[in-house]
């Protein structure tokens, strides 16, 4: 029967680690079947293994139990059945640290600055049944290193197996940072759903969760000493995030090795604040909004106001009690200028100082970053900061870039180091129509789509010389809310962002054909684990790689 | 503060925003109205059917657990103090129009589509007074109810409305308005399916197209024929059961839905080779883009006897498990490259002497004259009557897909046509290349917004004389990028659109539509189906200042 031959043909040829997302640096695997003994244990050796090592240890085991992932070929492991009988048996998996390397907690490794994250790890699995081993500098590159042994297993018949032992891999990221950025002022999203998303970033190794948490649509996050702006800019009481809640994310995030960086917009994007504080904000509600915001509703931070920099240095100054990261970033995106233009008091205001529009943006950038240096934090901006406009910024901001690919290399050459969120490649909400009303012919404004193959072709050194390319930290997947919400959340984001993880822990290159199937595999895992990645062809196509190629 | 401005814009425009699709003729006042705390629904109806029975259990139910907010500023705050004075309705009386014949919801859904009644009648005066549903059949009333539930949201305990009174006399200006899935590419359970024709209920839409078998899977467990599914599914966890069948079609009955069952023939079909290779040609060949569409080839030897009598079979089992008039059986997308390399068509084509249009044509009759026989109206797919030379009955439906522009070609032939056109209906467009080693777009990009179903017309470019032949339409959704996860979010609440076209009648204006469109799909949402945000939430709650021109 010409029909199953052929895909078990093609199966077997490219079969090694399918599992594997993203792929290691190196990695040796053999075609040995092993299975893993149901006393299966993980042994940590060393003083003072923190806490969240041994969650992470439980939770491996849990996952091992858990998944039970059919392989993804026809059959789903029913033709790997006759080599159970001869295979050898994993009782043993040992994590150690690496001499002179110290047992603290994968959190605090995992909130240091990107530059200073230690991730690398060495795993082995012999297919003799004797001891796997996981090795590494930090408990951070241990975690990692358990997210790969967890993706090597499948489940059939009530047996736990991998067909590719032994395996040998060599391990470490191309960049440190690897994140997935998500917008909870358009539409709200509850601590679980981000808690989920978290779940699903530490599965492909994202360290980074951008956290864009107000804007001018709402304001959910509830701050020690600024409480009215969450109490009236909130869509409603229960959407609000709570300091409790926070420390919830943050520590969740940490224990997975994820830092949190989060994001309040100034001065565009707060046109809510007004709610609580209508002094404080330039052109709320206009008409048209067009003429005033990129979106509605329109209203800006009256930052030429010495009361309102002062308000916002004492809101940052709280904000970054709520984070632990060394990163905190204050947006400065689609600053719109035509909202100063009719806002008297702005204009009063400039009048007085003798100072330009942009002279006054700049007072306003250096007094609130330093607010943000003085707790320690290092401020991250979104481009215009950088290429629109003449402020005076500490070497050490790193910048955002979305709008384009192509501004990539004038940020560079600025100095500061950069993080890739291009919506030419990393948009997640492109490709929809358009939100705005009475538009019926519109589209998005970022068309098309942006799928996983485009995202995944992504080069994040084109046009930099060597020395600008050591500024590029890495890059992430974004997804502003306008047209998302719980309902669509992890179908828009998942298996897609997994993209981007793997194009900045294993660097560029990749090829889409020999992706695919891995890509397939770590979505099915994550539907194992309640995350609701979406079906990437029909799974005729996913239990048969290559079959579905286009030139196949 | 400027932000005032918000109340100014959405008072004026409050009516009516809960109502999708928009009642034919409806008049609204301005005066709030109270459900009563033993508020009932009395139905006056002799030996009223158990699926009236049940229907009026579940709007009941509906009226207690949606406990959705109006969707303004505030969720429903401001009105506390109309809801305070408010007069409460204590009582809904439902009854059928003298003379009429009790039969179920069921049976009148499944009638032949151009003969259901689905008009109803419904007043509610604003002084407390018994509010009226009236209908010349089950079916109507049963629409009637959905319309009702629509009206009313709760703040604080109470169930209100601030649009009392309320008439309402309505009837669809189409009967076909669908929803197709297809469950082969991907699989859907029984209860996605259910969750479906809940979300589909709710916008009064009356048919369901299965898609239920393709070339990737046959999850279809068909009596004398389980060898198909149990070769050609992709898990025996992955079976629709006769059983399930029967719970789906009943399900979807109850609710005023009809399930018109796909069985796609002669091409989408290499699956059936899995069981039964003697019946494919080309399966599985390659280039698969030489010998199909997608992958993977294979389709039926339609100049073989052979296949054709096991064909017919099939199609008359398959036609006994479903109760609809209609049954489809495809007809898209056939290659004739397959059929060239294949040495036993060429052999049946020789021996028998006939070209391979003459083929299929004996091919379609003899599968037509067999669920014919079992009483079903056959549905084909646009290229059964605009690119093969074939004879089918006067009867037959052709569903339109390829594009709008050949919905004209086909009622000039003289066919009962149902809209299905990949440029306005096709949920799947835009999301990607979902074949491997291309980094491309999909062959219909970009993706249909529910603004571009919404203006679609459904007797554009056809003669006042053809007009009686357009049945409806549907939207669809192919499920080459889609399964479990993601199948709430892409249909709902877009699918709704084409729901109020082709109820309402086409002309409607996608900016007073929006506020109604956000208005069902939060209802959905408090029903448990995952209807995404077209919209911030600010937005939503802000009729019109989101608009490009606002």
């Amino acid at each position: 029967m010409k029909f199953l031959a052929l895909a078990s043909l093609i199966a077997v040829a490219c079969q090694p680690a399918y599992g594997l997302w993203p792929q290691p640096k190196s990695a040796e695997t053999g075609t040995t079947t092993l299975k893993l003994s149901p006393v299966f244990t993980i042994t940590v050796s060393g003083p003072g293994v923190p806490n969240d090592v041994w969650d992470a240890v439980f939770r491996t085991e849990a996952a091992l139990n858990k998944d039970k992932l059919g392989r993804l070929v026809v059959g789903r492991g029913s033709s790997d059945t006759a080599s159970f009988a001869k295979a050898k048996t994993l009782s043993k998996l040992t994590l150690s640290l690496e001499k002179g390397a110290k047992w603290t907690s994968i959190t605090s490794e995992a909130q240091k600055a990107p530059e200073d994250r230690d991730e690398a790890y060495q795993l082995t699995i012999p297919s003799d049944g004797s001891a796997a081993t996981l090795t590494a500098n930090s408990t951070l590159g241990l975690y990692r290193g358990l997210t790969t042994f967890g993706q090597l297993w499948y489940e059939h018949s009530g047996t736990t197996y991998t067909v590719d032992a032994p395996v040998k891999i060599a391990d470490a990221p191309a960049y440190p940072y690897r994140g997935f950025m998500l917008d909870t002022a358009r539409n709200y999203f509850p601590v679980a759903d981000i808690k989920r998303t978290l779940n699903a970033m530490s599965m492909v190794k994202l360290n980074q969760f951008h956290w864009h948490v107000v804007d001018s649509q709402s304001f959910p996050l509830e701050i020690p000493g600024f409480t009215d702006l969450a109490a009236k800019g909130a869509y409603e009481p229960s959407k609000i995030y709570t300091p409790d809640d926070v420390k919830d994310i943050v520590d969740y995030a940490g224990a997975r090795g994820i830092d949190v960086m989060v994001e309040i917009d100034t001065p565009g994007h707060t046109a809510i604040i007004a709610e609580a504080h209508p002094e404080y904000i330039a052109c709320p509600g206009a008409t048209p909004w067009a003429t005033y915001a990129n979106e509605p509703p329109a209203g800006q931070l009256r930052f030429a106001d010495a009361h309102v920099t002062k308000y916002i240095g004492d809101l940052f100054s709280s904000a970054t009690k709520m984070f632990p990261s060394t990163m905190f970033s204050t947006g400065g995106d689609e600053l719109n200028t035509n909202c100063y233009g009719i806002d008297e008091p702005t204009q009063a205001n400039l009048n007085s100082t003798g100072r330009t529009l942009e002279q006054a943006l700049d007072d306003f950038t250096q007094s609130t970053h330093k607010v943000l240096e003085d707790s320690g934090k290092t401020p991250v901006v979104w481009e215009e900061m950088v290429l629109a406009h003449n402020v005076t910024l500490s070497v050490d901001t790193k910048v955002l870039v979305w709008i384009s690919s192509a501004n990539v290399k004038a940020v560079a050459e600025s100095g500061h180091k950069l993080i890739h969120a291009a919506s030419d490649y990393f948009y997640l909400d492109c490709g929809h129509g358009a939100w705005v009303g009475d538009f019926p012919t519109g589209n998005s404004w970022c068309d098309p789509f942006k799928s996983w193959q485009l995202s995944y072709s992504f080069d994040p050194v084109a046009n930099l010389t060597a020395d600008e390319a050591k500024l590029v930290l890495g890059g992430q997947h974004l997804l502003w809310t306008e047209q998302s919400s719980s309902e669509n959340l992890d179908d828009t984001v998942w298996p897609r962002a997994a993209s981007s993880a793997e194009l900045f822990w294993t660097g560029p290159g990749g090829n889409v054909s020999t992706a695919l199937p891995r890509l397939h595999d770590v979505a099915y895992r994550m539907r194992q684990r309640g995350i609701k990645a979406i079906a990437l062809q029909p799974e005729w196509c996913a239990l048969r790689p290559g079959v579905c190629d286009l030139t196949a | 503060m400027r932000f005032a401005i918000a109340l100014l814009v959405f008072v004026p425009v409050g009516g009516v925003f809960g109502l999708w699709p928009l009642p034919r003729s409806l008049q609204t006042g301005t005066t709030a109205l109270k459900l009563a705390p033993d508020f009932d629904i009395h139905m006056n109806v002799l030996h009223a059917p158990s699926d009236l029975s049940d229907a009026v259990a579940r709007t009941k139910s509906h009226l207690k657990n949606d406990k959705l907010g109006r969707v303004v500023v505030g969720r429903g705050s401001s009105d506390s103090s109309v809801i305070q004075h408010a007069k409460s309705l204590a009582s809904l009386h439902v009854s059928l129009t003298k003379g009429a014949t009790v039969r179920s919801i069921t049976e009148e859904a499944r009638l032949a589509i151009e003969t259901r009644s689905e008009g109803y009648s419904l007043t509610i005066p604003s002084d407390g007074s018994a509010a009226t549903l009236t209908a010349n059949s089950t079916l109507g009333l049963y629409r009637g109810l959905t319309t009702f539930e629509q009206l009313w949201y709760q703040w604080s305990g109470n169930l209100y409305t601030i649009e009392a009174p309320v008439t309402i006399t309505d009837a669809p200006a189409y009967p076909w308005r669908g929803f197709m899935l297809d469950t082969s590419r991907n699989f859907f359970s029984v209860s996605d399916i259910k969750r479906t024709l809940d979300a589909m209920t709710m916008v009064k839409m009356s048919q369901f197209h299965w898609h239920v078998s393709d070339s990737q899977s046959f999850p279809l467990e068909v009596p004398g024929y389980t060898e198909l599914a149990s070769k050609g599914a992709y898990d025996p966890s992955m079976i629709y059961s006769p059983s399930d069948v029967k719970d789906i079609v009943d399900y979807a009955g109850a609710r005023g839905i009809d399930v018109v069952v796909e069985i796609d023939t002669p091409g989408h079909t290499s699956i059936i080779s899995a069981a039964h290779p003697e019946h494919i040609a080309c399966p599985i060949a390659s280039p698969w883009s030489d010998f199909a569409a997608e992958p993977p080839s294979g389709q039926l030897r339609l100049a073989s006897a052979s296949t054709t009598n096991f064909t017919a079979g099939l199609l008359s089992a398959v036609a006994k498990m479903f109760p609809s008039t209609i049954m489809s059986t495809g007809g898209d997308e056939v290659n004739a490259n397959c059929y060239e390399q294949d040495a036993e068509t060429q052999a049946d084509l020789k021996a028998t002497g006939r070209t391979l249009e003459q083929a299929l044509d004996v091919f379609t009759q003899h599968t037509h004259g067999a669920i014919i026989a079992e009483g079903k109206t056959p549905a084909v797919w646009e290229e059964m009557v605009l690119d093969h030379n074939i004879t089918l009955s006067n009867e037959t439906i052709v569903l339109v897909w390829i594009s709008s522009a050949n919905a004209a070609a086909v009622a000039e032939k003289n066919f009962r046509l149902v809209h299905g056109p990949s440029d306005y209906f096709y949920l799947d467009c835009g999301a990607g290349e979902w074949i491997g080693k291309d980094v491309g777009n999909s062959w219909c990009d970009p993706f249909k917004t529910w603004q571009k179903a919404y203006t679609f017309d459904p007797q554009a470019n056809i003669s006042e004389s053809q007009a009686h032949l357009v049945l409806g339409g549907e939207q669809l959704l192919w499920a080459e990028q889609s399964g479990p996860e993601n199948l709430d979010p892409i249909v709902w609440p877009r699918a709704a659109t084409s729901a109020e076209v082709f109820w309402s009648g086409p002309g409607g204006d996608s900016n007073e539509a929006l506020p109604r469109l956000h208005d069902i799909a939060f209802r959905m949402r408090q029903r448990g189906i995952q209807a995404i945000q077209l919209q911030p939430m600010w937005c939503a709650l802000r009729p019109g200042l989101c608009n490009i021109d606002s």
